[in-house]
């Protein structure tokens, strides 16, 4: 069964704060949440919570694709939605 | 998080595809989200082989010691990188300064280098043949975006003078340079002050023994790959006079970072060089 949307954000919210316990990002998680502009993310930053990601689901996510994907579509920032949604198309 | 400690420093890597080893290596400031947003690392791989990218010390997510940035050094990261990931050799292609470790790597440690793809790369060792290094284009945006904000770069080169300027920011200019570089460059921006207390500055800058005569020696395969606006094309003509083995090709429409540029001619180009390249070594492309 696949993970609900909250459970997504939830995860999202634990792998990021791991990954960036300067951060307070707890509070600020939601669909419109932009990576760069709302949370001050680094391009590099976003490379890492990809990898992290992968640890935490346990498997290859293909998160490259995705971002390059993103950048094609001419987006200069990504919203955490748009992630959840990446990842509710590739995790069990 | 796939780290590899070298030569006592921890650099972030990532690796993906199956085949004959290609490594990624950006450029001074930069890191290996320039490469992966632009989709080049999974298109290589698509074509068959190990894409392996890194953040050279100082950059990105790997650690930054005070020392140890010249291309002599970071060629030597790059070998202990190659024994610890257990690479064969490999095809490098490096962008600016990345390309300077990449042919570093090949004159000093041949054994790890297949080939090198070079991307608009300025060579210290080559100052003398390039007329444009002080008027980069590169460095004149980045000059006229400091002195928006009372920040004067200088109108030469100076990675240390830009590194100092930006850890000596008020909070009013740093907030107006956020705003002129917009969200993705913030974080470009927030690291620059870090490498101040680091030699990274000046020692990138520096020949580190990569005279023109070594450049010259050097027998693998070179791809020369030069911007059409690049202000480096004397460079690009000098390695394509005196390197052994060197194809110089031009990428249209872009200035001095053709993989964000013009993506696609980039892409194209590099992979048709790797499979070519590949080709004749018998290095099996798992497609």
């Amino acid at each position: 069964m696949s993970r609900t949307t909250e459970q997504l954000y939830a995860d999202l919210a634990t792998v990021m704060a791991t990954a960036f316990p300067d951060r307070d990002i707890s509070v600020t998680v939601g669909p419109e949440t932009r990576v760069f502009a709302d949370l001050g993310m680094a391009s590099i930053e976003l490379i890492v919570l990809g990898e992290r990601l992968e640890q935490f689901y346990g498997g290859k996510l293909p998160y490259g694709p995705f971002l390059a994907g993103l950048r094609k579509q001419g987006a200069e920032d990504l919203e955490l939605g748009k992630l959840v949604e990446f990842l509710q198309s590739h995790v069990k | 998080m796939p780290d590899v400690v070298v030569n006592g420093t921890r650099l972030f890597y990532q690796q993906s595809g199956e085949g004959p080893d290609v490594v990624l290596i950006h450029a001074v400031t930069s890191n290996q989200a320039v490469w992966v947003f632009t989709g080049l690392p999974d298109a290589i791989a698509a074509e068959g082989f190990r894409v392996t990218t890194y953040d050279l010390r100082g950059h990105g997510a790997s650690d930054r010691p005070p020392t140890g940035y010249t291309s002599a050094q970071m060629a030597d990261d790059f070998r202990a990188l190659h024994a610890e990931l257990g690479l064969k050799p490999a095809f490098v292609v490096g962008h600016s300064f990345g390309g300077v470790i990449g042919i570093h790597t090949a004159l000093l440690h041949p054994e790890c280098v297949e080939g090198v793809i070079l991307s608009d790369s300025f060579f210290p060792g080559l100052r003398h043949v390039e007329p444009n290094f002080g008027r980069s284009n590169v460095w004149v945006d980045l000059q006229a975006t400091f002195n928006e904000v009372g920040v004067d770069l200088g109108e030469t080169v100076n990675f240390t003078r830009l590194f100092q300027a930006s850890a000596t920011l008020t909070p009013e200019q740093t907030k107006a340079l956020e705003t002129l570089v917009g969200p993705i460059g913030r974080g470009w921006l927030r690291q620059l002050p870090l490498l101040a207390q680091t030699t990274c500055g000046d020692e990138v800058l520096a020949e580190a023994g990569l005279t023109a005569e070594k450049i010259a020696s050097v027998t693998r395969p070179v791809i020369a790959l030069y911007d059409e606006f690049s202000p480096f094309l004397a460079t690009c003509r000098w390695l394509e006079q005196h390197m052994p083995n060197c194809t110089a090709e031009i990428i249209p429409e872009a200035k001095h970072l053709a993989v964000v540029e013009n993506t696609v001619a980039f892409t194209a180009s590099v992979i048709g060089h790797l499979k070519r390249l590949a080709a004749p070594t018998g290095l099996p492309l798992t497609v």
